[in-house]
């Protein structure tokens, strides 16, 4: 995972008029658990923006009170009208403790089947990776470039170095799919070919 | 158009649209979609004329998903009739939509071709509405 720091200040009063007034000043209410006590706290927006608008998982050391805590974004609340950031869950990290987050799939090089006109699907933007902190990586990387119109890569075959996928193995990641305007070419092409054939053995029985 | 299979009872009360959507209010499914920012009835007509602009506009690329479903029957009494005699006969169906409720999605098209089909849609529709993206959005 990709690293970020971030600053927190804890929170004195817990309740909705204070979160109400920290959201009013430009922070945003967090909590910290994960460890032997849960930490209140707030943060500032515009880093957290940076933080969540983005397609990357980070590992945030989260500074409160002084200390410093390794942390990464279990769960995020937005307003459902506008969009904004209400509240922020942080899951403490553990080096000794396993942890599950979910990784953007990343497809590597450009397939074959695309090549020939194909689609690549992907079925996963995200899948949820289980391990140690630090064996979770910061793409899960998909190699596709063998892939022809029809082919799938499923979970078993994306190799797992240090953590596990939590998903079924026989689950499709990516595949490459005919694109509509092929297929609609295609029995285009059949039904004229079909045509002519009938059109050659009508000739030959007269 | 949308309307559904069976129902219990043939006509609703009007009822009243109280709050925010909570439910429905982030994106599920594609990339991008339209959020409602005011509360309304949407009829099964205009879900479908939304729906057919932005599948015109992306010309049958990519995928649409529609988010709300018209499950309201509204009653409408015949022309020049009095008031009275009992409530009129069902003429058509809407969904009850809040602020915050996505209401059609897209994926699997570049993003100013979503958000030009996805204003257009906006066009079918009687509320005011918003485009909106997954937080984690990459082209």
């Amino acid at each position: 995972m990709k690293k970020a720091s971030l600053s927190g200040s804890p929170r004195e009063n817990v309740g909705s008029k204070d979160a109400a007034a920290l959201r009013k000043s430009g922070n945003i209410p967090a909590v910290l658990y994960g460890g032997s006590e849960q930490i209140h706290c707030s943060v500032g927006t515009v880093p957290v923006e940076k933080l969540i608008y983005n397609a990357d998982v980070f590992q945030i050391d989260l500074e409160v009170g002084g200390k410093t805590y390794p942390c990464i974004i279990k769960e995020i609340q937005f307003h459902p009208v506008t969009d904004k950031i209400v509240h922020l869950d942080l899951l403490q990290l553990f080096d000794d403790k396993e942890v599950t987050v979910n990784i953007p799939v990343r497809p590597v090089g450009t397939a074959e089947g695309v090549r020939n006109g194909g689609r690549l699907a992907t079925n996963y933007r995200r899948l949820p990776l289980r391990g140690l902190p630090n064996a979770i990586p910061e793409y899960v990387n998909v190699d596709i470039t063998e892939l022809n119109i029809g082919d799938v890569i499923r979970v078993r075959e994306i190799p797992m170095d240090g953590f596990t996928i939590l998903k079924s193995d026989s689950d499709v990641v990516v595949a490459v799919k005919r694109t509509r305007a092929a297929m609609s070419a295609a029995s285009e092409e059949e039904e004229g070919a079909e045509g002519e054939g009938e059109e050659a053995a009508a000739e030959g029985a007269e | 158009m949308l309307q559904p299979k069976r129902t219990k009872y043939r006509k609703n009360q009007k009822g009243v649209i109280k709050g925010i959507a909570y439910r429905g209010s982030t994106i599920s499914f594609g990339s991008c979609g339209l959020k409602t920012m005011d509360e309304g009835f949407i009829t099964s007509r205009q879900i479908e004329s939304a729906r057919v602009a932005v599948t015109r506009y992306m010309k049958r690329e990519g995928k649409v998903w529609i988010r709300i479903f018209p499950d309201k029957p509204i009653t409408s009494k015949p022309a020049e009739v009095r008031m009275g005699k009992g409530k009129g006969a069902p003429s058509h169906w809407v969904a009850v939509v809040k602020p915050g409720r996505i209401m059609f999605e897209v994926d699997g098209v570049p993003l100013e071709v979503a958000k030009e089909a996805l204003r257009l849609a906006a066009q079918k529709l009687p509320v005011r509405t918003k485009f909106v993206m997954r937080p984690d959005y990459t082209e």
